[in-house]
């Protein structure tokens, strides 16, 4: 199975909807509040090379921002 | 599959529309690429929605889209990227290359934000540059950022990034400030802004993310810049009208034009709510106004061609 990191902030309506998406379709991921955790955000900012949110990785892959048809071939997600 | 009616839009609008017609038992599609657009973005509470003294934006949206899912209507989670007349029918197009076919539309998508268009700007987007304060405001802890726009929704979302960041420079086109009183009060009370007038902006600088950003000062003429980690945008919106063009009448501001009785537009079967129409209060609450309102005209344009 996939390893999914998604670096999110509370207040990103994205981040919730990339969230509740990955949870409709049963993908279990690891979630992060970079508003919270410095080390966390310095980690998104140098795979990413973004300061926006959400990032996801997967399984070494950064998908930026909720980008549903990248995210959903990766994790063979059927529409 | 066929539908009588599809709502294209997920905020305030499209969201009501859909609550109407599901409850007039009209067989029918919402598709939306997000629940909520604008006002899931809303830097402050939102405190004229009657019935909610003081709630948030994403709050509100979220108790909207919960009361719509417990009516019966499909829902289809995707971007629009084209809708076109095929004989008596509208056909609506999407990214993911699927196709829905229907009697009637109501567009409803909204807004976006409008760019600066200045050299930079795209270039910089998430790398500093952001269209949404809510989302990305917490990354830039303990910086300084500009907030383009010294309107209303300029002068809410620095409020709202006093309680994140550093400093915040507020900078604005014209000569003087068009937000409510009661919002220069708040920004004044942060004690963390700097108000600059008369800014022509000119360019977002940096390497991977921005460092500052250079102006004219428009009284002075002298070139100018401020260091800066962060730039929000709040210059305006413009209406999301693309997938509607060739379709409707528009207006010189993109608008799509209504009658303001029924907001039908120039095309039988097509109706516009919310900040796609030329409507002039651009309110949550008239948004939603005019999703009944389009609701109820389009149910009676489908009994109509029925009891042909």
């Amino acid at each position: 199975m996939a390893k999914v990191k998604v670096y999110s902030t509370p207040s990103c309506p994205y981040c919730v909807t990339l969230k509740e998406y990955l949870k409709d379709n049963n993908i279990a991921f690891e979630g992060v509040d970079v508003s919270q955790d410095k080390v966390q955000l310095d980690d998104m900012i140098k795979k990413s090379g973004q300061m926006g949110v959400p990032v996801v990785d997967i399984d070494g892959e950064i998908i930026i921002g909720f980008d549903k048809i990248k995210i959903a071939n990766l994790l063979n997600i059927k529409d | 599959m066929k539908y009588d009616l599809i709502i294209i839009g997920g905020g305030p609008a499209g969201i009501s529309a859909g609550i109407y017609i599901a409850r007039l038992g009209v067989n029918a599609l919402l598709i939306t690429k997000e629940f909520g657009g604008q006002i899931g973005k809303k830097a402050v509470d939102i405190e004229n929605y009657p019935g909610f003294s003081k709630i948030s934006g994403p709050d509100l949206i979220k108790k909207m889209e919960e009361h719509l899912k417990s009516n019966k209507i499909d829902i289809e989670m995707n971007e629009v990227l084209r809708v076109e007349k095929r004989d008596e029918n509208f056909v609506v197009l999407t990214k993911t290359k699927k196709e829905f076919e229907a009697t009637s539309i109501i567009f409803a998508s909204g807004a976006d934000p409008r760019p600066l268009e200045v050299p930079g700007e795209k270039e910089y987007i998430g790398k500093g540059v952001s269209y949404c304060a809510l989302c990305d405001g917490p990354i830039f802890a303990n910086k300084t950022v500009a907030v383009i726009g010294g309107g209303n929704a300029g002068f809410e979302t620095a409020i709202f990034l006093s309680k994140i960041v550093k400093k915040i420079y507020i900078l604005e086109f014209g000569s003087e400030i068009k937000a409510f009183e009661s919002n220069q009060k708040l920004v004044n009370q942060t004690g963390k802004a700097e108000i600059i007038t008369n800014v022509k902006l000119k360019e977002i600088h940096g390497k991977d993310f921005v460092e500052y950003v250079t102006y004219e000062d428009k009284e002075t003429k002298e070139e100018k810049s401020v260091e800066v980690q962060g730039v929000f945008v709040e210059v305006g919106y413009m209406p999301a009208t693309s997938y509607a063009k060739g379709l409707v009448n528009f207006n010189e501001r993109d608008e799509i034009k209504v009658k303001p009785e029924t907001c039908e537009t120039s095309t039988p079967g097509i109706f516009a709510a919310g900040d796609m129409n030329e409507g002039v209060f651009k309110q949550v609450v008239t948004a939603a106004g005019e999703g009944a309102k389009t609701a109820l005209a389009a149910h009676n344009y489908i009994q109509r061609l029925k009891s042909k």
